[in-house]
């Protein structure tokens, strides 16, 4: 029995990993050198013993056959990937980064992390990257996920930390403003807060283009066009002044800035904000007649308000909000922002991203390298300095740096503009990818690597809420894989680094404390022991004997004042809007069933692989002639992707959705990026969507072929009728839309049709 | 390059901010005492819903702001515009936002021999006039006129009367809010208003005040504490006029919204561009921002600006695209009179050109942007956007055994079925397990199972 967490997102559930006794019983796929290993409830604070479908059968990838347990190198005649030692395997990564290196520069290696790498293995990733390659080229796939969140709460508050508070604080909050998330989804235990906060009398609000799981359970939901998060902030702002909701004595005492944010939200009157948000005056004006009357309100983004070219600028108008309100630092209240990976937070603390060192230190900050320098046993100038962010790293592949490794990322699957990025990784002299299995990023590499994962490997996270975990090894890894460590250590001495790159996961953890010590993000007093303890530490942490920061804020911001600060941010809108070519919104996300790129769950055979879809609204499919799962096309400046029609009247009719863990999703989006967190904009772009066999139906788009477009149409005509049965109503047609026959309510012959039921309301025709 | 503004509206408050935003020099010379605020706003503050500290614009620091300055000339030879007190101010662009003047409808004894306003008699324009109609107010009036039925007409009756006094509505025409919407339109918000409280009179016209009240040409006399004048504005031109531009019903401007001497601008109410003038802040703000543009260099088009117009008042709901009076299109149109409601599109090669809505508003956020963006929409799609949201949901007799009750474990009706008790789903199942939204669900399927 090992008590652990589950492999997937930042919730972190605990879970406890049982060796069964026996081989799979119950379809459990397993290697016959395996036994069987199961998941059982744990009482961990988090999650209080609930899991997904995805953590119930995150042992399925265990043993898969799609496993890889020897390195593989691509063969220069062949051009097919051929098995090969360990030792042959780094030799070659050795020799070519050398040799690269000597000829174009340090930077000519570019190093790519993940938000799921354990905090010892991004932290050692980073050492690698700055003391055994000494590029500065190096960033990770955090970048396109939590990223504006980071750098709009460094703004504000002077630190980034996902919730500055336990996410179980939520249910005692009076009014919970979700922004952009669908934890129902996408972290479902996370979702039992919002019945209990209900239960107790709270107020749930989601703000989604979709009418998702979580809106299912929310009071209010608002869905506004996508990309206008920030107008509806503003809008927002405007009305609580207006009504004289904003507390001026937090504002006066606690923050500043307020004046020149009052100016702006001075401008974002309702109706206007209708008009930009598709959100009705009306609803605004409820919604923040709802915040000004609460007690405690707290408001959570996620990647539906972040991952946009004002990404950073929305959730700053939010945290205005959440300030203006006098809620960050209140019990129960404030700002957080739901991390998504695994290790979102603590992959972005200790140094895998480009302008950051151990414990949250910024790279340029001489104290800062001075600090990490002497901990790495190394002359502080030898540090590199800023890198590019993760895109930007990925577009200069080829021209910039000419090698590129790769741990705990798909980029082929999750990059926006990913024909682009997949080019990028083409036009290498040498790609190397640390995997657990041939992901469509490993099948592109020279080299692969395999390596150890979750349940064979010891390691801590950083969950959502700030809190240091720990997850155990329960099992031997299979023969012939290494963890990720190892691989550091190997290359680094093949380097002639004389640095230390501990293999061990503790020992590397025992380095981390001492690089992070008197940063933001300081583990000094976290302990493999305290964590078994205590159910995780809360950073920062700065002694053994401190007890860690469960909350923040309570007393002071960490900015140097120790006030807030609000950020005056204007709403500019999406980079791409519809124009008559692509005239809908495209807007991405994930499904409960699988994580990320798919490269593990999509393997997992208890888990649903449907494929990808593409979500629209009855009255868009009817205009295009789209049937529920039959194809579709979309299409944008990008790239097409084809996949069934799934017709749903939860999402907005401007818009479309399509779930980015499958090849597709993200050959469409666009890779605007945020000036600020250089996060892309993978949550909207402008699209075209039609059949997939476009001759069947005129360009006009009003099909001949009735049974095609007659089938969504009439069935929510009727339901339509239904609702106004006792009114009298009458419905004139464009005489140019007439087509006679063409539904059993609307489309009558004549100009007219009247509608004239004598019987009541609310009956539906059978 | 320095750049004068005549006005500190709304208009000017934009391109004055705008332009020092781009490193220009501004100054703006404002004829009221406030700092630039939000007009539209106005009839909020006097319905009590809106903070007058709230309405106020802002400026960034760097414009010169003069308050309290008129400008009574402009010397386009010197490049001068001289101000009442014939001091000068040199500019290298002027800029007019003067904005509107309200009319003054033909009433005898509205104003006084000193010609100031009938004490009882009130405007509706400025922050000035607001504060002393909520004085008015405040003081204890009881009885309202308004004169005007068109859409600040409508707001200010809505405030009065949610400030509890009995409202009069006097409009000329045939039906209320007749520059925008038809005659049914105009019938349900008159019944609307009525339903409020409100008293509305159509085709007649307030010719005299006396102290009996407004003699009205129907022969009705509305005894009154207040009358508030709404009956529309005018641009206000003087200026431009005596300067020589080109004005017809406003200043006339170009697409790079430039009147007939190059270094004279105009936008805003007072400018008239493609023959068209507008009283909305929309088109302003986007005339300021592209000035602001082309005063800075850049090249830049005016074409034009959809506007939407809306009631900001409560209980009346009112949205108005476009001209739906006379712009050319097919008709798609929905009344119900029982509930209050009229709707209606007009469309053209499949995409809105115009629309009025009345008493609904449920599926103004699409229909705006459809409106916006010019969709080209399916043959059914204007029917069906005038339709109510989704019906009421049927709500099944039984799950089939094939139905999803348990996203996070995925787990069926079915499967729940066979299991023996609650604790039995939990285990060999784990539905329930996950987000727990399917408790009650289970519970029920269970309880199903047990007496089956």
């Amino acid at each position: 029995m090992t008590d652990t967490h589950c492999p997937y997102c930042s919730l972190q559930c605990g879970m406890t990993l049982r060796v069964g006794s026996s081989l799979a019983s119950s379809g459990q796929a397993g290697s016959s050198r395996s036994r069987r290993l199961e998941v059982r409830e744990r009482d961990f604070p988090v999650n209080e013993g609930a899991l997904c479908r995805k953590g119930w059968t995150a042992t399925g990838l265990r043993g898969h056959r799609e496993r890889l347990t020897t390195p593989l190198l691509r063969d220069r005649a062949t051009g097919e990937l051929r098995a090969a030692s360990w030792d042959e395997a780094l030799d070659v990564v050795a020799t070519r980064l050398r040799t690269l290196q000597e000829a174009h520069g340090p930077d000519t290696v570019a190093v790519f992390g993940g938000g799921g790498l354990t905090n010892e293995k991004a932290y050692l990733l980073g050492k690698l990257a700055r003391v055994a390659l000494r590029t500065s080229r190096i960033d990770y796939n955090g970048r396109w996920c939590m990223s504006s969140a980071a750098s709009a709460a460094n703004q504000a508050l002077g630190i980034d930390r996902g919730l500055p508070f336990p996410l179980a604080d939520i249910e005692r909050t009076d009014v919970l403003v979700l922004v952009g998330s669908n934890l129902a989804e996408t972290m479902p235990p996370a979702a039992r807060h919002l019945d209990r906060l209900r239960e107790r009398g709270g107020h749930v609000v989601v703000i989604d283009p979709r009418r998702t799981a979580t809106a299912a359970r929310a009071d209010t939901v608002l869905q506004p066009v996508p990309g206008t998060d920030l107008a509806l902030a503003l809008g927002v702002l405007h009305l609580l002044d207006a009504a004289g909701a904003v507390d001026e004595e937090y504002v006066a005492s606690r923050t500043t800035g307020f004046a020149a944010v009052r100016r702006t939200a001075a401008a974002w009157w309702p109706e206007r904000v209708e008009r930009v948000t598709g959100v009705s005056a009306g609803e605004l004006r409820a919604l923040a007649g709802l915040l000004a009357g609460a007690g405690t309100v707290t408001v959570l983004t996620a990647r539906g308000a972040e991952q946009h070219s004002q990404g950073t600028a929305t959730v700053l108008g939010w945290l205005n909000v959440a300030l203006a309100l006098g809620m960050p630092g209140k019990a129960h209240a404030g700002y957080g922002c739901l991390t998504g990976q695994g290790n979102g937070q603590g992959g972005r603390e200790h140094g895998q991203k480009s302008d950051q060192l151990p414990g949250y230190r910024m790279i340029d900050d001489p104290a800062a390298r001075e600090h990490v320098a002497r901990v790495w046993g190394v002359d502080p100038e030898s540090i590199p300095g800023k890198g590019l962010s993760a895109y930007e790293l990925l577009e200069s592949l080829g021209t910039g740096s000419r090698a590129l490794l790769v741990f705990g990322s798909n980029i082929v699957v999750s990059a926006p503009n990913a024909t682009r990025v997949t080019e990028r990784l083409a036009a290498l002299d040498l790609l190397v990818v640390a995997d657990i299995v041939l992901s469509e990023t490993a099948a592109m590499a020279d080299v692969v690597l395999p390596v150890t994962q979750w349940a064979e490997e010891s390691g801590t996270m950083t969950n959502l809420e700030g809190r240091v975990i720990l997850r155990e090894r329960a099992v031997t890894p299979p023969d012939g894989v290494r963890s990720d460590l190892d691989v550091y250590a190997g290359l680094a001495s093949r380097l002639g680094s004389t640095a230390a790159f501990p293999t061990d996961p503790e020992e590397a953890f025992a380095e981390l404390r001492l690089a992070s010590a008197g940063g933001r993000a300081d583990y000094a007093g976290i302990t493999y022991d305290r964590i078994r303890a205590e159910d995780g530490v809360f950073w920062p942490c700065p002694a053994e004997d401190h007890p860690g920061t469960p909350r923040m804020f309570a007393d002071s911001f960490a900015t140097p004042d120790g006030r807030a600060r609000f950020v005056d941010v204007e709403h500019a809108g999406a980079a791409e809007q519809p124009d008559a070519d692509y005239p809908v919104h495209l807007t991405t996300g994930r499904v409960l069933a699988q994580y990320q790129s798919g490269a593990q769950t999509r393997r997992v055979r208890d888990l649903p692989d449907d494929g990808p879809f593409v979500e629209l609204h009855p009255m868009l499919a009817a205009r295009i002639g789209a049937r529920d799962g039959e194809p579709v096309m979309v299409t944008t400046r990008r790239g097409s992707l084809r996949a069934p029609a799934r017709i749903v009247d939860t999402i907005r009719p401007d818009t479309i959705f399509v779930p980015f863990h499958w090849v597709g999703a993200n050959r469409l989006t666009n890779d605007a990026l945020d000036p600020s967190s250089r996060m892309p904009e993978f949550k909207v772009c402008a699209a075209e969507v039609g059949l997939d066999t476009p001759s069947l139906v005129p360009r006009d788009g009003y099909s001949t072929n009735e049974g095609l477009v007659g089938r969504v149409a009439s069935a929510s005509e009727r339901a339509v009728v239904g609702r106004v049965a006792s009114a009298s109503e009458r419905i004139e047609i464009p005489a140019a839309h007439q087509r006679p026959g063409s539904g059993p309510t609307l489309g009558s012959p004549g100009f007219e049709a009247r509608f004239s039921h004598t019987s009541t309301t609310g009956e539906t025709p059978a | 390059m320095r750049t004068v503004v005549v006005g500190a509206g709304m208009a000017a408050a934009r391109l004055a901010d705008d332009l020092v935003a781009r490193g220009g020099e501004v100054t703006l010379l404002g004829d009221e005492a406030h700092p630039p605020y939000n007009r539209i706003l106005l009839s909020a503050v006097l319905e009590g819903t809106h903070d007058v500290g709230a309405i106020g614009l802002g400026l960034r620091p760097e414009v010169d702001l003069r308050l309290g300055t008129r400008a009574v000339e402009i010397h386009r030879e010197e490049r001068e515009v001289e101000l009442a007190d014939r001091s000068r101010v040199p500019y290298d662009a002027l800029v007019l936002a003067t904005g509107s003047i309200p009319t003054l409808p033909p009433i005898r004894g509205l104003v006084r021999v000193d010609g100031r306003l009938h004490e009882r008699v009130h405007a509706f324009r400025s922050l000035d006039d607001c504060a002393r109609l909520d004085r008015a107010v405040t003081a204890g009036a009881r009885t309202a006129v308004v004169v005007g039925g068109g859409l600040l007409g409508l707001q200010v009756a809505r405030a009065l009367g949610v400030r509890g006094l009995a409202v009069e509505v006097v409009e000329g025409g045939e039906h209320l809010l007749r520059g925008q919407v038809d005659e049914k339109a105009g019938g349900i918000l008159a019944r609307d208003l009525r339903r409020l409280g409100a008293t509305v009179y159509t085709g007649a016209r307030a010719v005299r005040l006396t102290e009996d009240g407004l003699v009205l040409d129907n022969g009705y006399t509305l005894d009154t504490d207040l009358v508030v004048l709404t009956a529309g504005g005018r641009p206000s031109t003087a200026l431009a006029r005596r300067a020589g531009l080109e004005v017809r019903r406003g200043i006339v401007v170009d697409d790079r919204l430039r009147t007939d001497d190059e270094r004279v601008f105009a936008i805003g109410d007072c400018a008239q561009h493609r023959g068209r003038t507008t009283g909305f802040v929309p088109p302003a703000w986007e005339q300021a921002g592209l000035l602001a543009r082309h005063l800075a260099g850049e090249e830049v088009v005016y074409t034009g600006t959809r506007s939407v117009a809306r009631l900001r008042a409560t209980g009346l709901d009112v949205a108005v695209l476009g001209d739906p009076q006379t712009a050319a299109g097919e008709v798609v149109e929905v009344t119900n009179p029982i509930v209050g409601s009229h709707r209606r599109l007009v469309v053209r090669d499949g995409r809105i050109v115009a629309g009025t809505l009345v008493g609904d508003l449920s599926r103004i956020g699409l229909i705006t942007q459809h409106y916006d963006r010019q969709t080209v929409l399916g043959a059914r799609e204007p029917g069906l956007l005038l339709m109510p949201d989704r019906a009421t949901a049927e709500v099944p007799q039984r799950l089939p055994d094939d139905a999803e009750v348990c996203s996070c474990a995925g787990v069926t009706a079915g499967r729940i079925r066979a299991c023996s008790s609650y604790d039995d789903v939990r285990t060999t199942t784990r539905a329930t397990t996950g987000c727990g939204g399917c408790a009650a669900a289970v519970e029920q399927l269970v309880t199903e199972g047990a007496h089956a």
